[in-house]
């Protein structure tokens, strides 16, 4: 069994038992590899009323390697909009790359992603929207994202 | 009356000294290492059994895993080589024994 199944089956039971914190619900997560999570942001902010959807892909490694999270952008979700988060619905945010750390978790994940659109004072696009999502690839760890602030 | 023992069980439990035992915050689990979730006292995920095959490791920021999980995390170039908990430099602490072998109860 891959060592991500072991620790995933930990925090599904946790999720299932002790539910989750405000604002976040469970999706969907019917394997090991790909969970779906809502999220709005609870309170007065930018994104009342908005609910979002995040994708999270676990390789075998996890929570060694960091999962792959993006928003969800279908005809249900779509992504929020905010300096950090593209259109195509990959996040630049610090903990998702070179802040990364194993004893994070999804939950964990979603709750640093709900306070950073609780933040937001700027309902804008990244600058470089149009020219990151006409080149991205499909897996957002695959971007070399330079984080301009550190507040996530 | 003469009692003749026919048979008996001895029953054991053994559990890491990780010098957290007065802290005792009514956490019925107990500890688990931070990075796999699992308690100390099971083993890692790719171990199949615990005990001393699968120690624990204390760095000198105080914070606790299985071995081979803290190992697996430094051995990757994402983790800097820092701590999961506080992200500081990892540096592994010496066991210090003193709390083990004087285990007299300290008020």
């Amino acid at each position: 069994m891959a060592v991500s199944t072991r620790r995933l089956q930990k925090e599904l039971t946790e999720i299932t038992t002790a539910g989750t914190p405000c604002g976040i619900t469970l999706l969907k997560a019917d394997d090991f590899q790909t969970w779906f999570l809502t999220l709005e942001v609870l309170g007065e902010s930018l994104y009342q009323g908005e609910v979002f959807a995040l994708m999270f892909r676990f390789d075998s490694q996890y929570p060694i390697s960091s999962p792959a999270v993006q928003f969800v952008n279908d005809e249900t979700y779509q992504p929020p909009i905010h300096p950090h988060v593209y259109s195509n619905g990959h996040i630049c945010a610090s903990i998702l790359g070179s802040e990364w750390s194993p004893v994070l978790s999804v939950i964990a994940v979603c709750i640093t992603l709900q306070s950073m659109l609780a933040s937001c004072k700027d309902k804008t696009r990244p600058p470089d929207n149009d020219r990151y999502v006409a080149h991205a690839p499909d897996n957002p760890k695959k971007t070399r994202f330079v984080y301009h602030d550190d507040e996530v | 009356m003469k009692v003749v023992v026919k048979n008996w069980h001895a029953i054991a439990q053994w559990k890491w000294d990780t010098g957290n035992n007065d802290a005792d915050d009514g956490d019925v689990e107990g500890d688990v290492c931070g990075i796999c979730r699992v308690p100390y006292e099971g083993c890692c995920p790719s171990c199949k059994v615990p005990g001393d095959d699968c120690p624990l490791i204390w760095g000198e920021c105080s914070h606790v895993f299985h071995m081979h999980c803290l190992l697996k995390w430094i051995g990757t170039a994402a983790s800097k080589q820092q701590c999961p908990m506080d992200r500081r430099p990892w540096v592994t602490a010496e066991r210090k024994v003193d709390a083990t072998t004087n285990s007299a109860p300290t008020p």
